[in-house]
């Protein structure tokens, strides 16, 4: 793990020395740049805040439980210990939520367990998929995304429908 | 999202209404809360994402960059755009460094710049790129495995990288077999 964190000042480092052989003004190019992080920002907020409190009524009313139960025999018929039911519903809509619980699940059954392992697949080879469209597509014209979403959506299931075969035997 | 937004709030909203009326208003505002935190926390992470980026864009080096997976990465949008093709190209690179919160903003300047062109094909295929995650090593996991004791916590690098190698392509080939032709 040790040459991963050097990658970043590295990078770092690089660019500026070479940015600087370059007489680039570092100081009013970086500060330029940071200019463009508040409106990035504002202009995501309402998207971030609408995708944020839906999820929260989500999670909250007990829907979200709800669906777990209904998933869980699902899982089961695809390979998936019913066990990771709520990680899949949760990951989609919540990054931190699905964190959270990620690290409860390893704390329940054990890191090194089968669950443990399937559970880190499934989290690691998927994405927060509304979370990503609402920030990506934020006040575009478009208004249907269920296409994309529907493709995203099936493609991580793929994923931790393999990830949970290739834990058997890897 | 309109109606995915609609369907899950009246939804919620009935379940709220008759067996916890009471707690409506503080899941709303829960959310509305996690919001403007993670907004702030986004806001630190862009200031230096967005500040390296634009050195890379004056030392020239992004340029130079472009220029050099352009080839590639325009079959990928099927897009001539060059900007919109560097910056999604840029976001794919990020995305699979792990490099925490960089891909975001890139990701949603080529996204609009697609839009903008009318490059429904472009933006979809870069949504489902990012959506289907393509990180080489999954630190967070690493991490969250270490702290809960595991004896080889590198040990899901292998299943997870393949897994998500299979979930992206599998998305990207979806994207493409659907695409409106013209």
């Amino acid at each position: 793990m040790k040459y991963l964190s050097l990658a970043v000042p590295l990078l770092f480092l690089a660019l500026f020395v070479y940015a600087l052989i370059k007489k680039v003004k570092l100081y009013d190019s970086f500060t330029a740049g940071i200019k463009g992080a508040i409106p990035l920002v504002v202009s995501l907020f309402p998207y971030l805040a609408a995708v944020l409190i839906l999820s929260e009524l989500f999670e909250q009313s007990g829907l979200s439980a709800r669906m777990t139960a209904l998933l869980a025999p699902l899982c089961k018929g695809v390979g998936i210990p019913p066990e990771l039911s709520k990680l899949l519903l949760l990951k989609p809509f919540s990054g931190s939520g699905s964190t959270a619980l990620l690290s409860e699940i390893l704390g329940a059954y054990g890191a090194d367990s089968y669950i443990g392992r399937c559970a880190c697949v499934c989290y690691g080879s998927s994405e927060t998929v509304f979370y990503i469209l609402a920030v990506y597509f934020a006040g575009s014209q478009r208004k249907n995304f269920l296409k994309p979403v529907t493709i995203a959506l099936f493609a991580n299931l793929l994923g931790a429908v393999l990830g949970c075969l290739f834990c058997r035997f890897l | 999202m309109n109606a995915i937004f609609a369907a899950v709030f009246l939804l919620a909203g009935g379940v709220f209404l008759i067996f916890n009326p009471e707690g409506f208003l503080a899941a709303m505002l829960a959310g509305g809360q996690k919001a403007a935190a993670l907004s702030l926390s986004l806001l630190a992470i862009y200031c230096v994402w967005l500040g390296f980026f634009n050195v890379l864009q004056d030392s020239g080096l992004a340029r130079k960059l472009s220029s050099a997976v352009f080839p590639l990465s325009r079959r990928i949008f099927r897009s001539d755009d060059k900007e919109a093709v560097y910056l999604a190209s840029c976001n794919l690179s990020a995305n699979f460094l792990g490099l925490p919160g960089a891909p975001t903003p890139l990701g949603i300047q080529a996204c609009k710049k697609f839009c903008e062109r009318g490059n429904i094909y472009a933006s979809d295929m870069l949504f489902v790129l990012n959506a289907t995650s393509l990180q080489l090593l999954p630190t967070t996991v690493i991490a969250l495995r270490l702290a809960a004791g595991s004896s080889a916590p590198a040990d899901i690098f292998l299943p997870t990288l393949l897994a998500t190698l299979c979930s992206t392509l599998v998305g990207g080939l979806l994207v493409f077999i659907t695409r409106k032709r013209k």
